[in-house]
């Protein structure tokens, strides 16, 4: 998997690592702005208030 | 890298051995790469969500004082007779500030109206339809124990007699712990009534009530303190 994206990248073994490098950061980025975001509340640390049932904070 | 099974029958020989080494190298890379996912989001939940929620709360602490000294001459607080009932704040906005000394000297939050998830981001929500600050009823806020600024971290070390202060244009309120901390269920909403049962107050009064959840990271309960007005003071009348 990881072999085949660096054979695919373009340029030498150095512009290969300089993109790679973006391409990881840019994975986490969009992980930590809109997955982990999104998966949080599926967690339960965010039930924090009494109510009916367990709605009002999922 | 070629297919493995569209290889001819002449270089059959050394094609299992390749796609079993395919196979375990994608599986293994497989392995590593959701172990790092989840490492990476136990770091967003236990680091990150606090860095933005210790964030937020600056700014929501900031935008109300900024908003407090625009609108300078401050209603008076509310006395005896007067009910502060009337105020509805629009929600996620906040609109006093919390001080609890047993959290610690300089532990200090913005108190937001409401009580849903992207609220207690940014702070501690006031269960919308309960008291006013220093009002007639109960005041109730919830918070989170851990995650997003761990505001209630500390709340299991709260005891009677504590001092839970309220700050508001109007006035300084503080209140004092009677009873808790308590565990209760989450449906135990009574928990929020004007008078509530198990809180031991028998009559009206001006009562001020904490939710967080417990055990510390879970939901199974919630743990709930209850409080008292002792002394309220106005704000100090701007000169006309």
């Amino acid at each position: 998997m990881y072999g085949w994206i660096w054979r695919h990248l373009p340029g030498n073994a150095w512009v290969r690592a300089l993109i790679s490098l973006v391409l990881v950061l840019a994975v986490v980025f969009v992980l930590f702005q809109y997955v982990f975001p999104w998966a949080e509340p599926l967690l339960p640390f965010n039930d924090v208030t009494v109510d009916e049932g367990s709605g009002a904070t999922r | 890298m070629r297919s493995p099974w569209r290889a001819g029958p002449e270089r059959s020989r050394p094609r299992p051995e390749a796609v079993l080494r395919l196979a375990v190298r994608t599986f293994s890379e497989l392995c590593l790469t959701v172990g790092t996912v989840i490492l990476l989001f136990v770091a967003y939940v236990l680091w990150w969500t606090g860095v933005t929620a210790d964030r937020a709360m600056d700014a929501e602490l900031a935008g109300l004082h900024e908003r407090w000294e625009r609108t300078a001459p401050a209603p008076p607080a509310p006395q005896a007779g007067a009910p502060p009932q009337a105020v509805r704040h629009p929600a996620g906005r906040a609109f006093a500030e919390m001080f609890v000394p047993r959290f610690g000297a300089g532990w200090r939050k913005p108190v937001l109206e409401g009580t849903d998830p992207d609220t207690l981001k940014r702070g501690l929500g006031h269960y919308r339809g309960t008291a006013a600050p220093g009002g007639t009823g109960n005041f109730a806020v919830a918070g989170h124990r851990r995650t997003h600024g761990d505001p209630f971290k500390d709340f299991p070390r709260l005891r009677p007699g504590d001092q839970v202060i309220l700050k508001d244009p109007a006035g300084t309120y503080t209140y004092t712990v009677r009873t808790g901390p308590v565990r209760t269920l989450p449906t135990d909403v009574a928990v929020l009534d004007p008078v509530p049962v198990k809180s031991g107050f028998t009559g009206p009064g001006r009562y001020l009530t904490l939710t967080t959840c417990d055990p510390e990271w879970g939901h199974s309960h919630r743990l709930i303190v209850w409080a008292e007005l002792a002394e309220t003071r106005p704000a100090r009348q701007a000169s006309p």
